[in-house]
């Protein structure tokens, strides 16, 4: 019986050995990408007693709950050359949980990146079908987390909820979340998947083997709430859960995206 | 190559760490079509799906201990719910649906009345989630199941570790409802030639039933798959049906065709489980289907909407569809209570 842990372990080990030959490249190094809330000029803060944020309708509001997935992350480089954050079909890697309540989960770190010097970079808000038809998933995908829709397969892409005086549902509470991947015409259903490319304005972000740059980008509040899609009305539908509901809302996340400023480290 | 390399890992793997678990076959019946389960991300094992049969007959999955997966869904009744036209949750609530049978999932592409499910994966994250069926969030579920030695050893058996997450729990389940195959009917030794013969009237039944009822009940599953308005309301304000899922007024009304296997047997019949038989079924179709926008083209083919049948053509009809209970099915004890065989 040991004598078959060893061997599977050896055959294991040099196996994984073999495979990251190409990418564990003495010259591979991290970037992180920074995922930073704001309203406006402000930066966002949750649970706030009064209401300190205005939407563009001059209506008052805080935000008490502020989520989003990011997946399909790419880095292009200042020849066009892109890498790929590799996903795994369980979920357990290349999915990320944008929480604002939990400051780590807002950093992320993309680990054995080939070095260069980056320019732009692109990624999805929310979780694609091919992810979803590959059935229960693990890590930042697991259902247990409380982004899945049960009636409607598939993850919210992104939960902004807080409370307005404007809006008529109970406690003047406010909730929009925005998912659904189903694009299929025939069959009436509704794609809420973005996909945002940034540049760094014109910055690099030099990945080196011992030299860790961040990328700051921003999510505006004010931007998501007042966009091309929809200038939201804390009077009209606060409540919203569902694809349709939130088809417009979604053409507002491509926009409230932006790349601050990248620390070269 | 390197699959090959991966799988021949996979296996030695699992004998040399579990003796007691190995790979179970998912045989598709030769009139089936192909399977849509995704078994690549999830392989049957036996262990698997003993953990994932415990998991159907266990109350642990609801809030209070109180319903299993089984409630609502008897073998008896090819795992549905005989008693109630919407089935009871926890705190005695009223389902909004009638409980569908539970047979044949893994050659279906969506699940539920209304196909808001599209993994077989997803679909006890409905019932265990509701506040109307099991009424817990996932998070427990897996928190109790972890403080369980029975199910540590269970899913360390399983799947390598006993570090469960909701992920496991639901492969579990579907490597149990995915062998829940009914394929062993009368009608099946019929068309595959085994040796059984149809009376007259079950012979003329299966011509009719070609002849009125396959544009929507076809394939050997007998469902087509789609959504569509049978004619059940004329305004379907109690439950909108499909456009709850996709919010398009063209889906209103719209539900699943349901598979017909064990029709005989999965009574109350339609969404809102209204009809108690199937004579009560087919007079529908002859005599009370309601027009609307969206009722199925199907059912308008005639002058007054619905499917002609005379009383002697229903009564062929429903023998034949008598032809599909499947009693080797709803009997067979590796889809049993397994808390009941422990005590015994």
């Amino acid at each position: 019986m040991k004598k078959i842990h060893a061997l599977i372990v050896a055959v294991v080990f040099s196996f994984s050995v073999s495979c990251s030959d190409d990418d564990a490249d003495s010259a591979n190094g991290p970037i992180t990408l920074e995922f930073d809330n704001v309203v406006g000029t402000a930066n966002l803060q949750l649970n706030t007693v009064d209401n300190p944020y205005t939407n563009s309708q001059g209506e008052a509001f805080k935000i008490t709950r502020l989520v989003y997935y990011v997946s399909s992350i790419k880095l292009k480089k200042a020849d066009g050359t892109i890498y790929v954050d590799p996903v795994s079909p369980d979920g357990s890697e290349g999915y990320y949980l944008i929480d604002e309540h939990d400051g780590s989960s807002q950093r992320v770190t993309l680990q054995n990146v080939p070095s260069g010097d980056y320019t732009e970079v692109t990624f999805t808000v929310g979780v694609d079908a091919a992810q979803v038809n590959q059935g229960a998933q693990t890590g930042a995908l697991d259902p247990a987390k409380g982004f899945f829709w049960s009636w409607n397969s598939g993850y919210i892409f992104l939960a902004i909820e807080g409370v307005s005086p404007s809006s008529s549902e109970p406690d003047n509470i406010f909730e929009y979340h925005v998912g659904s991947y189903k694009e299929d015409a025939a069959a009436n259903q509704v794609n809420n998947i973005r996909t945002i490319s940034l540049t760094f304005n014109g910055d690099t972000a030099p990945v080196r083997a011992q030299h860790e740059p961040e990328v700051h980008v921003l999510f505006d509040v004010s931007k998501f709430f007042n966009g091309a899609g929809e200038q939201v009305s804390f009077s009209n539908n606060a409540s919203r859960h569902s694809p349709k509901a939130c088809e417009e809302l979604s053409d507002n996340i491509t926009a409230s995206f932006i790349v601050d400023h990248v620390h070269a480290n | 190559m390197v699959a090959c390399f991966l799988t021949g890992f996979f296996f030695q793997c699992t004998d040399t760490f579990h003796p007691s678990n190995h790979p179970y076959a998912f045989r598709r019946p030769q009139n089936f079509p192909e399977p849509t389960y995704t078994f690549e991300n999830n392989a049957l094992t036996t262990a698997g799906v003993e953990l994932g049969r415990a998991l159907f007959y266990d109350p642990i999955l609801s809030a209070d201990s109180t319903i299993a997966c089984a409630s609502c869904h008897q073998q008896a009744s090819s795992f549905s719910d005989p008693v109630h036209k919407l089935s009871r949750g926890v705190n005695d609530a009223s389902g909004f649906r009638n409980a569908p049978a539970i047979q044949n999932m893994a050659f279906q592409n969506n699940f539920f009345w209304d196909g808001g499910i599209t993994h077989l994966d997803f679909v006890p994250i409905n019932a265990i989630t509701s506040d109307l069926e099991l009424g817990e969030k996932l998070e427990n579920v897996v928190a109790k199941l972890a403080r369980h030695n029975d199910y540590r050893v269970r899913f360390k058996r399983a799947f390598g570790t006993t570090d469960i997450d909701s992920q496991k729990v639901l492969h579990a389940l579907s490597q149990f409802m995915s062998l829940m195959i009914s394929a062993d009917s009368r009608y099946d030794r019929y068309v595959r030639n085994e040796g059984e013969e149809f009376t007259n009237d079950e012979r003329e039944g299966l011509k009719l039933f070609t002849a009125k009822c396959t544009t929507c009940h076809a394939t050997d599953i007998f469902s087509d798959g789609s959504f569509r308005n049978n004619g059940l309301s004329s305004t379907f304000e109690k439950d909108a049906g499909r456009e709850r899922v996709t919010e398009f007024p063209a889906d209103r009304g719209k539900f699943k065709v349901p598979g017909l296997r064990n029709v005989e047997l999965t009574f109350p019949y339609m969404h809102d489980g209204r009809f108690r038989t199937l004579e009560d079924v087919l007079n529908h179709y002859a005599h009370f289907v309601k027009d609307s926008e969206t009722l199925d083209p199907a059912l308008k083919e005639s002058a007054s909407p619905g499917i002609g049948m005379t009383t002697a053509e229903k009564a062929k009809i429903i023998a034949f569809l008598k032809t599909l209970t499947d009693r080797n099915f709803t009997t067979d004890r590796r889809f049993s209570n397994p808390f009941n065989n422990q005590s015994k």
